[in-house]
């Protein structure tokens, strides 16, 4: 009895093993015709790099990248995050946006005046842009539409106060006051007005970004629950698939109305993975790695130093000091913190270079941006003396420095600025690593003492990280900075429609918040990639543009 | 089925009801309890408190806690998991089953060839006991074993894929030619503890009156190993494999991550960082239930495999 039963069971394991090894078997000869290959609803399918047969990847017209999962929807007025974005601004269009160069360009609107005092902004629209799905042109209602949808409090668009809040009557939408915006106007099926509370110069980079792009009215009524699935937007690619933490494919919008794109498809690999080994074995076209292999790739030996490039990125890192907390409430220890961080030592021994020190806190790709802001240089012995003559002298708090991580070391950048905190001042900062919705949490209520951070461009202007950051009315004023002189500084800025005379008055902010202190800009991040030599046209660009439309592939070049 | 055994499992089952209970109240609350919720990591800088509650309100996290967890048990009822924050246009269903599957397959083509490598090489050992054969046979094997998959993983990359160009790296779907390497990867280092196991319980089978009788037959050395050593030794086993299957669907964080498999390994680290709430109770509870099962399982088999073993005897019934 018990030994037919394991019989049986011995049969049944032999039966699976020797199934395991007739697919293995299968699954070699057949060089990884997987079963997905099975859904050949489109020709390129084939052209999948399934093998480490080199070359291959530059002979189909397929982009193969690494993506970002994306944190949001795919709809244009919940996107708040980098990962997201890069999707939606290939997807979705909206009345301009940025060329390589970050210049303002039109995309939906053909061209647009400036009247009023800064105040009215008129846009005419091109009569040939389509929506990718059923082909219907876009219009001066669509417009209206969907910057109206982003205000709609239902909606709960993240990013709409802060990056349209100048548009005449969308506060009053937003707080449920108001059925419409009453500063959208359309004037004819090609045109639209809108009208601004204050002049504003910046409204037009404001509008590169995805919380005004069109979307498609008919398909959001008719399924308003899912329709981010199979978004209908106007841009230069659709998506054709999006598997979570797997993959999405984005092809070719043949009717796009700057021009098609080159490439039949973009496919943005989620899964992460070895992405330098997978580069190498010429699986993916775009290959990212951290600065701790930047030595080893950019070695002279290594056939990877010929594809690499450093592609500068438009954030900022920086340590947000409080100065509600003690002991941070005294500009003096501020200053002496800031004084006390050699940063061009650490760049140079713990990252070869690879990061950039933040003389300012504008990086330096950002248009206003200019080299005589200057930040606290390292001077360990004026720090020191600066804390003697504060008021906690000899008597300093537990000082903690969160940072947003999950625990586990913090990270060799914020061990040595710890270190040197501990050298020059003989301070120990605690460093306290908390996971990122709590550290959001606690950074808005403002409980923390010191905070690591950053911010990257939402658009080329100076007011995105100046006047969205510190201005103490504006919603992403999370660090809730708060200067009276600087506030006067920003709101000129803000009004000033003088482009020169703006500028002037961002730097002169700019100084005032780096020398208060409460805020320590750090460095200005680099992206390290490396890229096939097949790969052409790739734009070396600082913050997320729609750029894939011009890159081609050239299966000549090796 | 003899009798009383259908008795038993339903009796079995029925336990697991009250056990999974237990669990999903404290995961649901220990995760409302924590800094932080779903609705901060979605707007993250942008947070502003009008859409923050509009959001709350959308996912129900206005409600007091214990509301929350009523709603969530009526329509776990239905079968409806919830659904993910951090993937924001699917529910949990769909994030999930996809996830487990692929980690299933993957983790159970590893298992068995665990087994079928770690039986023989055990009984191998065994026999060779006393001789250098017997450690050198373990000790190669639990070399495997004592390199971490980080370790490995890049070497074997470099080897096999740069260097000799046999397979490829990315992910392709579970059957193809990709999945190799992290299938060998994880199923190796396994071998040395199976064989491990097995080899001591050959070792006690060896001393049994039987097989000194099988000998005496005049049975060949070969049937007596195969039909009378190997089968008895395998009892023991069924503990092993019967534990080791609800491992197999959580996946494996290291191997996922470095081979950028879209696994569950991966998938349940990232829902605990965001944290995404649905997901987070659905995987625990998953887990939990299958564990119940698979020990249920254990005992149902032992029962049919030895009669001796009485089911229930221990609470007397």
């Amino acid at each position: 009895m018990s030994n037919k039963m394991l019989t049986l069971m011995m049969g049944f394991v032999a039966f699976l093993i020797l199934a395991v090894g007739v697919v293995f078997v299968f699954a070699l000869a057949s060089g990884g015709d997987d079963d997905a290959a099975s859904d050949t609803e489109n020709g390129g399918q084939e052209k999948k790099p399934s093998n480490a047969a080199a070359g291959k990847i530059c002979e189909g017209n397929i982009l193969y990248v690494p993506g970002g999962e994306p944190n949001s929807l795919l709809d244009p007025i919940q996107v708040g995050d980098v990962e997201t974005s890069e999707y939606v601004v290939e997807i979705f269009g909206g009345l301009v946006t940025l060329d390589t160069d970050l210049k303002v360009q039109p995309d939906i609107a053909k061209s647009w005046e400036v009247t009023n005092g800064g105040k009215t902004y008129t846009f005419k629209l091109r009569d040939n842009v389509v929506f990718h799905q059923g082909g219907r042109r876009v219009t001066a209602n669509d417009v209206k539409y969907s910057i109206e949808r982003a205000a709609d409090p239902a909606n709960a668009s993240p990013t709409v106060k802060a990056y349209l809040g100048n548009i005449a009557g969308l506060k009053e939408r937003f707080d449920n006051k108001a059925a419409t915006i009453s500063g959208l106007k359309v004037i004819d099926e090609q045109t639209i007005q809108i009208d601004l509370i204050e002049p504003s110069d910046y409204f037009i980079f404001e509008l590169t970004y995805p919380v005004s792009f069109v979307v498609d009215k008919d398909q959001i009524e008719k399924n308003p629950r899912n329709w981010t699935k199979q978004p209908n937007g106007t841009g230069p690619f659709k998506l054709a698939e999006f598997t979570p933490a797997e993959k999405i494919r984005l092809v070719r919008n043949d009717r796009y109305h700057l021009g098609p794109a080159k490439l039949d498809e973009v496919v943005f690999e989620l899964g992460g993975g070895s992405l330098l080994t997978r580069y190498e074995n010429d699986e993916l076209h775009v290959g990212a790695f951290p600065a701790s292999l930047l030595d080893a790739v950019k070695g002279g030996s290594n056939p990877l130093s010929k594809d690499y490039r450093a592609v500068p990125n438009m954030a900022t890192f920086y340590f947000n000091l409080n100065p509600t907390k003690a002991p941070f409430d005294d500009p003096k220890v501020r200053q002496a913190f800031a004084m006390s961080i050699d940063r061009e030592n650490i760049n140079n021994v713990l990252f070869y270079n690879a990061l950039r020190v933040a003389d300012g806190f504008l990086p330096p790709e950002m248009p206003g941006y200019t080299e005589s802001v200057t930040s606290y240089k390292y001077d360990p012995a004026k720090a020191k003396q600066l804390l003697q003559e504060s008021k906690y002298a000899g008597r300093l708090p537990r000082v903690v420095l969160s940072y947003s991580g999950s625990g586990g070391t913090p990270g060799d950048l914020l061990v040595a600025i710890q270190k040197g905190w501990e050298d020059n001042l003989g301070v120990t900062v605690e460093l306290q690593a908390i996971d990122s919705s709590a550290f959001l949490r606690e950074q808005r209520q403002g409980k923390f003492q010191m905070l690591s951070d950053g911010w990257s461009a939402d658009y080329p202007d100076p007011e995105n990280f100046l006047g969205k950051l510190f201005a103490s009315d504006s919603p992403l004023n999370y660090s809730k900075y708060n200067n009276a002189e600087v506030d006067k500084l920003l709101q000129a800025a803000r009004r000033e429609t003088d482009r020169t005379k703006r500028y002037d008055l961002y730097r002169q902010a700019e100084q005032k918040i780096v020398d208060d202190a409460s805020i320590i800009p750090t460095y200005w991040p680099v992206d390290h990639q490396v890229i096939k030599p097949c790969v052409k046209d790739y734009p070396s660009v600082s913050m997320t543009i729609p750029k894939y439309r011009y890159i081609s592939i050239d299966p000549k070049a090796k | 089925m003899a009798p009383g055994l259908l008795g038993y499992t339903i009796r079995r089952l029925l336990w697991a009801i009250p056990v999974l209970f237990v669990i999903s109240v404290i995961v649901f609350y220990m995760l409302r309890l924590a800094p932080g919720d779903p609705v901060d990591a979605i707007l993250a800088k942008n947070y502003q408190e009008e859409q923050a509650q509009i959001l709350r309100k959308k996912y129900g996290y206005d409600q007091p806690v214990h509301i929350q967890y009523i709603k969530y048990m009526n329509n776990l009822a239905r079968g409806d998991l919830g659904i993910s924050t951090r993937h924001r246009d699917f529910t949990a269903s769909e994030v999930i089953l996809p996830k487990i599957w692929v980690s299933t397959q993957i983790g159970f083509m590893a298992l068995i060839i665990t087994f079928a490598l770690g039986i023989p090489v055990g009984v191998y050992a065994a026999m060779a006991r006393g001789t250098f054969l017997d450690p050198l046979t373990i000790s190669s094997w639990l070399a495997l074993d004592a390199i971490p998959a980080f370790v490995m993983v890049p070497l074997v990359q470099w080897l096999f894929a740069l260097k000799l160009g046999i397979v490829g790296l990315g992910y392709q779907g579970v059957w193809s030619s990709h999945m190799i390497l992290p299938v060998l990867i994880l199923s190796l280092p396994g071998v040395a503890g199976v064989a491990r196991l097995m080899r001591a319980s050959v070792i006690s089978v060896l001393n049994e009156d039987y097989i000194r009788t099988a000998r005496a037959k005049g049975l060949k050395e070969q049937t007596v190993v195969i039909t009378h050593i190997t089968r008895n030794a395998l009892l023991p086993m069924i503990t092993v494999i019967g534990l080791s299957l609800p491992g197999i669907t959580a996946g494996a964080l290291f191997v996922e991550q470095l081979f950028g498999i879209p696994g569950i390994g991966q998938e349940s680290l990232a829902a605990v960082l965001a944290p995404d709430f649905d997901v987070i109770l659905a995987l625990v509870l998953f887990g939990s239930f299958l564990f119940v099962m698979a020990n249920v399982v254990i005992d149902i088999v032992y029962s049919v495999v030895d009669p001796r073993i009485r089911l229930g005897a221990a609470r007397g019934s």
